[in-house]
């Protein structure tokens, strides 16, 4: 089958996807998926004879975003919009310089809160982590990042699984060792109001639990739902003058100011990911 | 390479898949006064008018339709055209500016992209919602860019890319073309010597059905909500699917541009690009 692309193809397309700005690229089978995603969510009910899923990472906060004094910085803006123009130019790309499909996966949900394609998945199934005790998928070597992905019927050459996961960092299995938890499960315990659960041993996690509807109230505290629960209680508020302190309110304008950035504001809690040692990366910043 | 190839030249290489040139002064034969270049920037000489791509060609064969309904428009042409405006303003010195393309009143733009890429020599109109059609690639989005530089504008398409010789030849055997049928609610027409004679495109049933969830969507669901007295059925509507996805669309406009795509996914114009492996 790899004989059908010109020789160094897939090189040639990692190469593209890094200068338009991905951080990491990797390739995943797109039978692979089978495995592990719902019928309909697999790359082949998105794109007919699919048969690899190209992925970028990147546009992670920076350095100085995780270390900033102020909680409304990464609160208020977000940068995870670019990875998505970096998906968009592989896939024309794709089809323009190597005349295969390629099918950009919207990073929105096909309904409710399922996505078309699940982007995590893919991260892992393309060699560029593994998942954490935190629910995002952390690369060894960068740590957090955003993910989009290209389903195309092009047979690049495929990456191999990551080798090993990035979490539990060594920090966070010393700490086990010493208190019985890690950092993101100690700044948000599912038992105490928060959202992560887990267990470690020998040095690896043997269980995890993650509320993700907890999760999403504080992850997404200003946007769509955020609009709409401030319009339901402005709509059932009987007191006009109540009405326009809701309807001018900082919760209502700073939940119209998500909605329509919404490509630079992506979430209101980083807390588990900006305790978490495997997050920031491997290089040190001065 | 002249100064006008120059600034096509920036223009392709920010993202652009076509960029052509419009004298000024050719839109004042068609356009009312008010909304012509020169009324937008004073002392307009030239507009240059980027097409970017739509939907790839894998998205066209998604049997999911709702991956065409929330994707497929990246905005290229827009970033295109600031590449070539500030290549202009810095490099040049002379005035440049994005020509303006949202609607102001209903659906009316300052200004008409659709004719400024016809002008611009980029495409012509269609039977299927009068959409601009490139001879080689068929529907692309348009921005433009106004500027007081003058620069050589791209001659005129010598023939029409509407209708198609195969449409003409279906017209002929069975008295309609692929897109007329696929959509006789919102579109109709004639073919009289292979050129189209007359056309009929009902907007307002059109925007109806392609932008199911976008601005108008979000408007109509806000007003039954506002206007519904009993708070648990409110509340029902508040937080629906259909309500989610009208604010949804929104905020994620530039991902959610139309949710019909079905007189373009019939067209044979620039289909070869839409044929792949």
């Amino acid at each position: 089958m790899k004989e059908e692309l010109p020789a160094g193809a897939t090189k040639h397309l990692k190469t593209l996807a890094l200068k338009a700005g991905a951080t990491v690229v990797g390739v995943a089978d797109a039978a692979a998926f089978d495995a592990h995603a719902p019928e309909k969510h697999r790359p082949a009910d998105l794109l007919p004879g699919a048969r690899t899923v190209v992925v970028v990472g990147g546009a992670q906060p920076r350095a100085g975003d995780w270390i900033a004094a102020s909680p409304w910085l990464l609160s208020t803006m977000g940068t995870t919009e670019r990875i998505q123009g970096v998906g968009r130019r592989v896939a024309q790309a794709i089809e323009s310089e190597l005349g295969y499909y390629a099918l950009f996966v919207p990073p929105g949900t096909a309904s409710g809160d399922t996505p078309f394609l699940s982007l995590m998945l893919a991260a892992e199934l393309a060699g560029l982590g593994a998942r954490s005790l935190a629910g995002p998928v952390l690369n060894r070597a960068h740590g957090f990042l955003y993910w989009s992905a290209v389903i195309t019927t092009a047979p690049f050459e495929v990456d191999p699984p990551e080798g090993a996961p990035a979490c539990p960092a060594p920090a966070c299995q010393d700490m086990w060792e010493r208190e019985g938890t890690t950092p993101c499960l100690r700044v948000c315990p599912v038992d105490a109001g928060g959202c992560l659960g887990g267990q470690l041993e020998n040095g690896r996690a043997i269980r995890t639990s993650y509320d993700a509807g907890r999760c999403h109230t504080r992850v997404h505290t200003h946007w769509v739902g955020g609009f709409q629960k401030v319009l339901e209680e402005t709509l059932n508020e009987p007191d006009r003058e109540r009405r326009k302190m809701l309807v001018y309110g900082d919760f209502m304008t700073r939940t119209l100011w998500a909605i329509t950035y919404s490509s630079t504001n992506i979430a209101q809690c980083f807390e588990c990911m900006r305790v978490c040692p495997a997050a920031h990366g491997l290089r040190e910043m001065r | 390479m002249s100064l006008t190839e120059t600034v096509k030249a920036v223009g392709l290489a920010a993202g652009a898949r076509v960029v052509g040139v419009a004298a000024a002064e050719a839109f004042r034969a068609g356009v009312p006064e008010g909304y012509r270049p020169e009324d937008i920037l004073p002392g307009a000489r030239s507009v240059v008018v980027a097409g970017g791509d739509g939907p790839t060609a894998g998205a066209w064969r998604c049997p999911d339709h709702r991956v065409m309904e929330i994707t497929g428009y990246d905005l290229r042409e827009n970033v295109a055209v600031h590449a070539m405006s500030d290549y202009i303003e810095r490099e040049l010195g002379y005035y440049a500016v994005q020509a303006p393309s949202l609607p102001v009143h209903g659906h009316e733009p300052p200004m008409s992209m659709m004719h400024a890429a016809e002008l611009a020599g980029l495409g012509s109109r269609s039977f299927a919602a009068h959409i601009i059609l490139n001879p080689e690639y068929g529907l692309l989005y348009y921005a433009a860019l106004i500027t007081t530089l003058p620069l050589d504008p791209s001659p005129p398409l010598a023939e029409p890319v509407c209708p198609h010789p195969g449409c003409v030849a279906m017209y002929r055997r069975i008295g309609t073309t692929p897109c007329l049928r696929v959509c006789p609610a919102c579109l109709s027409g004639t073919v009289k010597d292979a050129r189209i004679e007359t056309s009929t495109y009902d907007r307002e049933k059109c925007h109806s059905r392609a932008q199911t969830y976008g601005i108008g969507s979000f408007q109509k669901a806000l007003l039954a909500i506002v206007n519904e007295d009993d708070a648990g059925r409110r509340r029902e509507m508040i937080h629906s699917e259909f309500f989610t996805r009208s604010v949804q669309s929104l905020g994620f406009f530039r991902d959610s541009i139309a949710q019909c795509f079905e007189c373009m996914r019939v067209c044979p114009v620039g289909r070869k690009h839409r044929k792949l492996k």
